[in-house]
């Protein structure tokens, strides 16, 4: 058998269009999911802004600049601890397997290759935090106690 | 003298016929094409090899013939009657590849979605050509491009055409440098071609971890038989992104991959034994892998087209072109194609988003394929 009569025997147009619809269906999907994965990962980051924002409308204690400038500041607070203890975690395991003492362009561009963010800032933050210390030989040690104090903070 | 006629008897020389010899030509230049033009040498030579072994005539009964069940090459060849090497190469893939450009432009994806359409017009042309569904379906599969992907497909549809269809469809992967750029000059005007992709913009640490975990859920669930492919593929993908699993991503990237291509490669083409390979059949599903892969090639174009026409920020249609799954050899074409209009052009980066998007659009076709034979 041969021809349309052939397709048709197989129910070929119907599988045909029913694959396509779902290749498209299942890639069309995807990619709006990741089209706004994003937006939900900045929401997610920036939660303590909603969350002060959310007692904020609901808080009637003290004046508003007040609270206001308190918040910020705890924002910041929170936001850098929390960039600084993500960095810290990633570099940790970095350094275990170059080994100590470590080169600090190495370690940059090990981290860069691994596609680590802003590995340039991370570093610097880390040295201003202590966690990455000099050995005074022109290499750099990774502070264990520094770290693992950090890591206990909530 | 009798013994040394009988041993002759059974030689090579004595056994081998006209057709041992096509077989040898084809396998040695397949080495050439790899060695000298480098066309997918990876590929190309483990093939080209493999059809010189799988055509030396061997006397039967003694366990040499890759179709003999106690012979050393049939136990190899179970990794792909069986499906194995397939998942295995997606794993070393997904640990390769970055699907920063793709999360950056998801609008992209619907390239690679676009550019499948080939595998299913293709099945509908083989199934008018006579083909029953299965091999229909298998000789479909390699307008995805993507060699795993038709060899899984064949292995669980039609083995008995794994040979050609796997010859087919590495052929055409090795000539998409020859194949696409005609295609992809007819289809689209010189003002189009010109057209600038923008800048990508940044892609976060988390998005790519979140990213595998999210497409193999929503990919395996709409399609679950592409979950031999796909969950090995993401799963390579997350082992990348992770950084605390880098040794795995390092294996599966390099000595995993590495170790299943020779394998894979060796096999498929010691599987070419000249009465297997050479038949009407072979014929059939290399002149409609032909086309499939042309078909697949001008629906990413033309799709690209129209969504020119509903895009403020209009895509440069010779992305669609890499809508097809060879990765990354249609990027590059398409990094080709641009440049030689505007050598300051660069597409390659933009067009590796619809390449991977073509290599998860092709793995559920087949999923969904399969199951609608099986089923």
């Amino acid at each position: 058998m041969t021809g349309i009569e052939a397709i048709l025997h197989h129910n070929g147009f119907g599988m045909a269009a029913v694959g396509v619809t779902i290749v498209f269906t299942a890639l069309v999907t995807l990619s709006l999911i990741i089209s706004q994965l994003h937006k939900l990962l900045l929401v997610w980051e920036e939660r303590e802004t909603y969350i002060n924002k959310a007692r904020r409308m609901f808080s009637l204690l003290g004046p508003k600049e007040v609270r206001r400038a308190k918040n910020g500041e705890k924002q910041a607070k929170a936001k850098y601890i929390a960039s600084i203890k993500e960095s810290s975690r990633q570099f940790n395991i970095l350094i275990q397997a170059m080994g100590e003492p470590f080169s600090l362009p190495e370690l940059i561009r090990i981290a860069e290759s691994l596609g680590i963010e802003s590995p340039y800032a991370a570093v610097a933050h880390l040295i201003e935090g202590d966690l990455i210390i000099p050995d005074q030989k022109g290499f750099y040690l990774w502070n264990h106690e520094a770290y693992n104090s950090l890591s206990k903070r909530s | 003298m009798e013994m040394f006629l009988d041993f002759f008897s059974n030689t090579g020389f004595a056994l081998a016929d006209y057709r041992n010899l096509i077989m040898l030509g084809i396998g040695m230049l397949f080495i050439y094409l790899g060695i000298a033009k480098d066309y997918e040498p990876l590929l190309l030579v483990p093939i080209g090899f493999g059809i010189l072994l799988g055509n030396i005539p061997v006397f039967k009964g003694l366990g040499l013939s890759i179709y003999e069940s106690n012979s050393v090459l049939h136990y190899l060849y179970y990794g792909v009657t069986q499906g194995i090497y397939p998942p295995l190469i997606f794993m070393g893939i997904g640990a390769m590849t970055d699907f920063s450009t793709l999360l950056a432009r998801p609008v992209l994806m619907l390239l690679g979605a676009a550019a499948q359409t080939g595998i299913f017009l293709t099945f509908l042309g083989a199934l008018a050509l006579g083909f029953a569904p299965n091999e229909a379906a298998s000789i479909g599969i390699i307008g995805g491009a993507d060699g795993p992907t038709a060899i899984f497909l064949t292995a669980k549809l039609a083995k008995e055409l794994i040979g050609p269809i796997a010859v087919a469809a590495y052929s055409y992967m090795a000539l998409v440098p020859v194949i696409q750029p005609p295609i992809m000059r007819l289809l689209t005007t010189r003002k189009e071609r010109l057209i600038r992709m923008e800048e990508p913009r940044q892609v976060s640490k988390r998005e790519k971890l979140i990213f595998p975990i999210i497409a193999v859920l929503l990919c395996c669930y709409t399609a679950p038989a592409a979950l031999p492919l796909l969950g090995l593929l993401f799963l390579g993908n997350l082992l990348k992104e992770a950084v605390v699993t880098e040794r795995l991503a390092q294996a599966a990237r390099t000595s995993v991959i590495d170790t299943v291509t020779i394998l894979l490669g060796m096999t498929v083409g010691a599987s070419t034994q000249a009465n297997v390979f050479l038949t009407s059949k072979s014929i059939g599903i290399f002149v409609l892998g032909a086309i499939s892969f042309c078909i697949a090639t001008a629906a990413g174009l033309l799709f690209a087209k129209i969504m020119n026409l509903f895009l403020k920020q209009k895509i440069n249609p010779l992305l669609g072109a890499a809508g097809v799954s060879a990765v990354p050899d249609s990027a590059r074409v398409v990094q080709m194609v641009g440049r030689a209009e505007d050598d300051t052009n660069f597409l390659l980066m933009h067009a590796m988003a619809p390449n991977v998007s073509g290599v998860i659009g092709s793995a559920v076709g087949a999923g969904i394929l399969w199951s609608f034979i099986v089923g």
